[in-house]
């Protein structure tokens, strides 16, 4: 596995390897498979996106398995569109939980939430703020350990990856007092929890997986630093598949060349586009939806793996990924922003 | 070791191997069948077929130890008769073809049909052109195996005769 983990990135065109079939999934990928069909389509989330107001594209979702209860369909609450939608999250993760044979798999996804709820707590205690009790129970650690553990500020409770992440989320706020400081923090030591679970499973795939979403997420604070013409240059997160060196130099070039300078890399159209969109509209709307593009690109090369792991991880992404776009689109029909901006963002 | 001895090592492998083979293929298959069948049972008619075909090395390896002991006489009334040493190991090794080519090509064809299987899951009017005709070219080379321990075992060896 060293060797195929440590894979430098001139070793493949657009994708890395995501690893070899491991039979003992073969009833769990077959599975997913079957449940993968009942996924929206792209005509579904067009239909949506092209719908003239809320309920007509909560009504394009009633034969699916988003659809809301009839009566609610005339006068929508969002509070019941945001309850469904938190449903099927939690019966898509519960269902990871158990089609994932190998429990350390299903306690790194876990730690997603861990970790955004440190994030919350750690803001909340360094800015004095109430710590509350309103984190997501979906994570390894006890939502309700957050309150006891920053009251009492006895950060040994908490397991030695949150440890880390909140030693270094406070030292970096502490730094300069900029609450930014405690995302970046927190983001790193997930990073590298990430990259180091990876190399400890033995999963190639994972290892791609973290290295991809490093790179996207430094390619999205390149744009963002340089379009707010920010002097910072220690932002970016290590451990990607493409040198720090890249992304700095980026800050120092124009939009227009910026496509040159990744287009050795797997993410030339992703900075090309992204970086055009971002210099003629102000928005970066186009590299989000990029971004999103490449992952799910990785995601689903999983389909050649007909027993593992993979496909199922990447059922679990995608999924999350479906459930963010409805909500992202529906947000959007309540607001009435305009159908291009939205087909614009998921096209 | 005396002659016997040897051939009837020879029919055990073949029986054995093939069969280990196909018990493996068919498990391999099988669980991807039920995946897919507990969200749509009503593939079970697509999936059935491509479970049972690795099941077939088993038959062919059980058919080369079948003519291995009718020549020996195993079912006959005169008995089984001594064999030469030479001739022992000459119907080990023609059992060795079908033995070793069924229990990788079971496997294998395991592989090859639960891929179709998922296939099936997703475009079910693939099931056979993809699904069914791949698994059957892995066939191929099990069947290979079969012809080859089967000439040898008929034409190749100068059988004695019952005692």
């Amino acid at each position: 596995m060293t060797a195929a983990a440590e894979r430098a990135i001139l070793d493949f065109y657009t994708y890395p390897p995501i690893g070899t079939d491991d039979w003992r999934y073969a009833f769990e990928t077959a599975q997913v498979r079957a449940i993968e069909m009942g996924m929206l389509s792209r005509t579904n989330l067009l239909d949506m996106a092209n719908a003239q107001d809320l309920a007509s594209a909560a009504a394009a979702l009633a034969a699916t398995e988003y659809a809301l209860p009839q009566a609610s369909a005339g006068g929508l609450g969002f509070g019941e569109v945001e309850n469904m939608l938190l449903l099927r999250r939690t019966a898509a993760r519960q269902l990871f939980s158990d089609l994932i044979l190998d429990e350390p798999i299903v306690r790194l996804f876990k730690a997603r939430d861990d970790f955004a709820n440190l994030r919350l707590a750690v803001r909340r205690a360094l800015t004095d703020r109430p710590l509350g009790t309103d984190y997501s129970p979906d994570g390894n650690v006890d939502a309700e350990l957050f309150e006891q553990v920053f009251e009492e500020e006895n950060y040994e409770l908490f397991p030695d990856y949150m440890q880390q992440a909140t030693e270094q989320a406070v030292l970096a706020y502490y730094q300069n007092k900029d609450i930014r400081r405690i995302d970046h923090a927190i983001d790193a030591a997930e990073a590298q929890y990430n990259l180091r679970m990876a190399r400890k499973l033995g999963s190639v795939f994972l290892l791609g997986l973290f290295k991809i979403r490093i790179d996207l997420t430094n390619i999205r604070t390149m744009l963002r630093l340089k379009f707010t013409e920010s002097e910072q240059r220690n932002v970016f997160l290590q451990g990607g598949f493409i040198e720090l060196e890249r992304f700095i130099h980026g800050l120092d070039v124009g939009y227009e060349s910026l496509g040159a300078l990744f287009f050795v890399t797997p993410y030339h159209h992703v900075v090309d586009i992204g970086a055009n969109y971002l210099a003629s509209n102000k928005s970066f709307l186009k590299i989000e939806q990029q971004c999103e593009e490449h992952l799910t690109g990785y995601l689903k090369s999983t389909v050649r793996i007909t027993a593992g792991p993979q496909p199922i991880i990447a059922y679990l992404l995608m999924k999350e990924n479906e459930i963010r776009t409805v909500r992202l689109i529906l947000t959007a029909k309540k607001n009435h922003l305009d159908t291009k901006l939205i087909l614009d963002r998921i096209s | 070791m005396d002659g016997l001895t040897l051939a009837l090592i020879g029919a055990g492998m073949a029986a054995l191997l093939a069969g280990i083979g196909s018990a493996v293929g068919i498990g391999i298959a099988g669980r991807s069948a039920t995946g897919v069948l507990s969200e749509k049972p009503e593939r079970y008619g697509q999936m059935f077929i491509m479970v049972v075909l690795p099941g077939t090395q088993g038959f062919y390896g059980f058919l080369a130890a079948f003519l291995v002991m009718l020549n020996l006489g195993f079912f006959g009334k005169s008995g089984v008769p001594e064999l030469t040493s030479t001739v022992g190991l000459q119907v080990l090794m023609a059992c060795l073809p079908i033995a070793f080519a069924g229990l990788v090509s079971a496997i294998f064809q395991g592989r090859v049909c639960s891929g179709g299987i998922l296939m099936a899951a997703k475009r079910p009017e693939m099931a056979f052109k993809a699904g069914v005709v791949y698994a059957v070219m892995v066939e191929v080379y099990a069947v290979l195996g079969l012809l080859v321990t089967m000439f040898m075992l008929l034409f190749g060896i100068n059988w004695p005769a019952a005692a």
